[in-house]
């Protein structure tokens, strides 16, 4: 007859991942999906952090020590309906998306800086995507320090429904101070006055909307963009004419799941697809919300071949606020990002940090997490963890979606 | 081994998968601590939970009433033997630790159960180790789950030796532990703990043998972190000991073609695998970057795992065998004419066992 004993030392899960620090980042540590390191001139490693909601616009942490986190900058926002959600740096210029509540408030766009001298960001340019059915940008994808991907509205956009007000914009920023817009891709029925028929919506409270999320472009492949278009499911774009894309295929979970789909993550050496779901509803209302592992090796015909096993439901559906995949790390094309075919970290709210080994994309395993408690000020009481990156240090940073701040931890496994 | 990279080629994964920290890779270490009623365990364990490294730590206790660890939980199960895989009468294994075992994940995945990091099993006296590691020793029973990192035998300086001296469960317990902890030499007469600690290092040549007094021992010594790549080399040379159990160490320097080695292992299975009690080490593999971690009990083989880098960047393979009367001179002559009529693999792509 066994007897088994449990010595619980801690609230925090921590399997594989050992927690170096976390900075609540001065009291304003509800933190967005915008995560990117810049190599300060002066050696200083600078984590550029965005922000969930107003009143904060970015924050700058020196990470060049993981364990000891500094806050370099904080910024603040004109306007409190405004979110800057989003942000990249290339080298010293970082682009900043400004979103807005309501369509026709202003500003709404993007915003390019100097960063150059971490601590005084200088605005080079500000790109206007207001309009009276814009809400302005939610995400941005700047990698190659050449153009910029957007999920955009635009003053001269008429979406058939509101929800479906942002899109898929290019901007060439090879001159910062001068962006100029390159092109766009929209779901054809979307706009007022195509010739398609509108979509088909989720029934409600799973209309979310048929708009851009993610707009990933890959240095190896600088001719297509891996679109995440929410209730439409993904795309996978040809932008060898920038001025012109052209969808050549899309997979789509949704019905008889409950679309929001967020993230497309190419893993090109392997001709996968890595597909998230984001939660948007509390107490898991839109359960499940998952990490999809789709085959690519034929691009026109995209064959979902298994789920990263999401966290446990009865463990995590009711403990409080969202729960279910967001956010995954997205392999960033820079010189300070980590790059991997193998492991999928991915934040689940409060279902924490997850790291998932796809080594057998037909079995991904979980080979890590990461659960720490509920923040104080968290509303929900639970951690709500919603953007991942990693460095090429393999040092992760993690960031909580109200209260927590950033979270940095080492890979133990 | 992992036949979807060639569907899906890695530029990161290696021929047995993802390349790994550590050997345990996404698996919930294990360890196994063997020895005699009174010999010290339950100090050693509750040490070790209070100890930085025990945090988040599980203990299965294999005798009620046992030990006395904040008993968050108290589980039974009848007691019941089954037979695993094939059928083989060493297989026969203690379903009430597979059921605990599994209990347990399941009960934490659905936060039933606070999260724990690693398992202790606290043996009863007379066990017998080798079944317990056959538990983990494939993925078809628990060997995805659960990787036994440290097998620890612990012997007290006071009445150990007559122990080892009466009792074949004793002297296989030490036999098979990769650590042996002698514990209350403050109580036993030094020239006595001496001619111990001699005695099990000629009965265990490859174990560190690590000494406790008062219960004060290294948390390190439950852990492995180093995935048994750093250990000691001391001494290699063939061993017969009681109860005609042999043990040796193949070393090679030149890299190992995959393929004639599980050839070679398939063939020594088949015909002696009663007597493969423990294989384990770390291989040299051709077409692989770090050291491959292998593990045989008896007929069962682990899934090999390859490990990111060589701990010291010197890459030497390196088995340990223990068997029941199979000597080093037979295993060589195997592996060297498997490898004398295997040809050359092209591609260098090993495949699975």
């Amino acid at each position: 007859m066994p007897t088994v004993s449990l010595k619980d030392s801690s609230s925090t899960v921590a399997w594989n991942f050992k927690l170096l620090a976390q900075h609540e980042l001065d009291g304003f540590g509800g933190m967005g999906e915008g995560m990117s390191i810049q190599m300060a001139r002066d050696g200083r490693r600078i984590l550029w952090l965005a922000h969930e909601s107003a009143p904060k616009n970015f924050t700058a942490v020196d990470v060049s020590d993981p364990r000891a986190p500094k806050v370099v900058v904080q910024t603040d926002l004109p306007q409190s309906f405004m979110r800057s959600n989003s942000l990249e740096t290339v080298g010293d210029v970082m682009a900043v998306a400004y979103q807005t509540q309501k369509p026709g408030q202003k500003p709404a766009g993007f915003e390019l800086f100097d960063i150059s001298t971490p601590e005084k960001p200088k605005s080079i340019a500000y790109v206007d995507a207001s309009g009276p059915h814009s809400r302005g940008v939610h995400q941005l994808w700047f990698c190659d320090g050449e153009y910029v991907h957007l999920s955009s509205g635009a003053p001269d956009f008429k979406p058939r429904n509101q929800l479906d007000d942002q899109f898929y914009r290019s901007f060439d920023v090879r001159n910062p101070s001068k962006p100029t817009e390159v092109g766009r891709w929209w779901l054809p029925g979307t706009r007022d006055g195509d010739a398609e028929p509108p979509p088909v919506r989720g029934k409600p409270p799973h209309d979310k909307g048929f708009r851009a999320h993610n707009t990933n472009v890959y240095p190896q492949r600088p001719d297509r963009c891996y679109l995440g278009y929410i209730d439409g499911g993904m795309f996978i774009l040809d932008i060898a004419d920038k001025a012109h894309p052209k969808a050549i295929s899309g997979w789509k979970n949704s019905p008889p799941y409950t679309g929001f789909c967020h993230t497309v993550l190419p893993l090109f050496e392997r001709d996968l697809l890595i597909v998230t779901d984001e939660s948007t509803m509390d107490d898991a209302g839109d359960w499940p919300k998952l990490v999809w592992i789709v085959d690519a090796r034929a691009e026109q015909n995209l064959v979902p071949i298994a789920t990263c096993p999401a966290p446990n439901y009865d463990a995590f559906a009711k403990r409080g606020g969202r729960f279910g995949a967001h956010n995954i790390y997205e392999n960033v094309p820079r010189p300070t990002g980590w790059h991997s075919d193998t492991i999928v970290l991915g934040t689940f709210f409060n279902g924490g940090l997850r790291a998932y080994d796809i080594a057998n994309p037909y079995q991904p395993k979980e080979v890590a997490a990461f659960v720490p408690p509920g923040p104080p000020g968290a509303p929900h009481g639970t951690i709500q963890l919603n953007d991942v990156f990693v460095d090429e240090r393999r040092v992760v940073y993690t960031v909580d979606r109200h209260a927590g701040g950033l979270y940095i931890l080492e890979m133990d496994f | 081994m992992n036949d979807a990279l060639h569907l899906f080629p890695s530029r990161t994964a290696g021929p047995f998968g993802r390349r790994a920290k550590h050997a345990r890779g996404g698996r919930i270490p294990v360890t196994i601590v063997t020895g005699f009623l009174g010999a010290g365990k339950t100090t050693l364990v509750r040490a070790f939970l209070k100890s930085p490294q025990g945090r988040g730590t599980a203990v299965i206790v294999n005798e009620f009433g046992a030990i006395g660890i904040d008993d968050a939980l108290v589980r039974d199960s009848a007691e019941a033997t089954v037979l695993l895989g094939n059928g083989c009468a060493c297989c026969v294994t203690r379903s009430d630790l597979q059921v605990a075992l599994r209990r347990l994940v399941a009960e934490r995945d659905r936060g039933s159960l606070p999260p724990f990091a690693r398992i202790v099993i606290e043996t009863s006296g007379l066990a017998d180790p080798g079944p317990i590691l056959q538990t983990f020793a494939t993925d078809r029973a628990l060997g995805a789950e659960f990787h036994a990192e440290v097998a620890l035998a612990v012997i007290d300086a006071v009445t150990g030796a007559a122990t080892l001296d009466w009792s074949p469960e004793a002297r296989k317990q030490v036999m098979l532990a990769d650590r042996v902890v002698v514990s209350k030499t403050d109580l036993a007469d030094a020239a006595a703990t001496a001619l111990l600690m001699a005695r099990l290092a000629q009965l265990n040549p490859r174990a560190d043998i690590a000494v406790a007094v008062n219960g004060a021992l290294d948390p390190d010594c439950l852990i492995d972190e180093a995935d048994g790549t750093r250990a000691r080399n001391n001494f290699a040379a063939e061993a017969t000991h009681a109860d005609g159990i042999v043990s040796f160490v193949l070393t090679e320097t030149a890299p190992v073609e995959w393929t004639p080695f599980a050839r070679a292992m398939d063939t020594l299975i088949a015909l002696r695998g009663r007597d493969l009690l423990r294989v384990k080490g770390f291989l040299d593999v051709a077409g692989c970057r770090g050291p491959v971690l292998v593990q045989f009990v008896q007929h069962l083989a682990h899934p090999p795992v390859e490990l990111q880098a060589w701990p010291d960047g010197e890459p030497a393979s390196r088995l340990v065998f223990i068997t029941r009367g199979l000597g080093e001179a037979p295993v060589r002559g195997l592996f060297d004419a498997v490898r004398g009529v295997a040809l050359p693999d092209p591609q260098q792509t090993p495949t699975s066992p």
